[in-house]
């Protein structure tokens, strides 16, 4: 029997630390660094820095003391004194360009007169 | 070997025989047909690139996510009584 349990806001505060469930990156130690809504939360440390629903994840009885909204070096620091080690994550340079769109070249469909087929239809008749 | 039926081009119908495709296997904690691992021979699954045979998930091809789930909340919540 499946019992579902509401999560209260409590639990997932600014500096709790979380054990991530799902994904490619379970098992992995992460800080809750931003509240954005009673679903979902905003994460960083060892797994990748983005958005986490809260069902997919089990908070530990640790807190950090971190800002909300705080950068991944503020982050990587507060979980070393704890004694999680994670590596500083590299700026991406390379912006996301938008795709040419391609033109759609419309050809008229030829139609082939059937000559041949008549002709020689009327050929047998005859 | 299972029947594939060929049309030749004098126009009879002659029975091509092919092998059949293997199947992917189960989880050994739920039991579903485990997903993200294509059903190829191991011939095929030689040349296969590593990340197109199962999903990039700790215990990706061996357990279902439900039960790699649950796995992982027991993990966290031994860790949390020890402290």
């Amino acid at each position: 029997m499946q019992v579902w349990v509401w999560r209260s806001e409590n639990m997932f505060e600014v500096g709790r630390i979380c054990v991530k469930i799902a994904g490619r990156d379970a098992r992995k130690k992460c800080v809750v660094v931003e509240e954005i809504d009673n679903k979902f939360v905003f994460i960083d440390g060892e797994t990748r820095r983005r958005k986490c629903n809260i069902a997919h994840l089990e908070p530990l009885n640790i807190t950090v003391e971190i800002p909300s909204g705080a950068d991944n070096e503020t982050v990587v620091k507060a979980l070393k004194q704890e004694g999680i080690v994670c590596d500083m994550k590299k700026e991406s340079k390379k912006q996301p360009q938008p795709r040419p769109k391609k033109e759609k070249i419309k050809r008229e469909k030829v139609v082939k007169e059937k000559k041949v087929a008549t002709e020689k239809k009327e050929a047998i008749k005859k | 070997m299972r029947h594939v039926y060929v049309k030749t081009p004098g126009g009879r119908t002659t029975i091509h025989y092919k092998p059949r495709n293997p199947k992917t296997g189960r989880c050994p904690v739920t039991g579903e047909v485990l997903k993200g691992m294509p059903r190829v021979s191991a011939n095929k699954r030689k040349n296969m690139p590593k990340t197109k045979k199962r999903p990039q998930r700790p215990f990706g091809g061996v357990l279902s996510s439900k039960a790699m789930r649950k796995l992982v909340k027991e993990e966290a919540r031994a860790l949390s009584q020890l402290e």
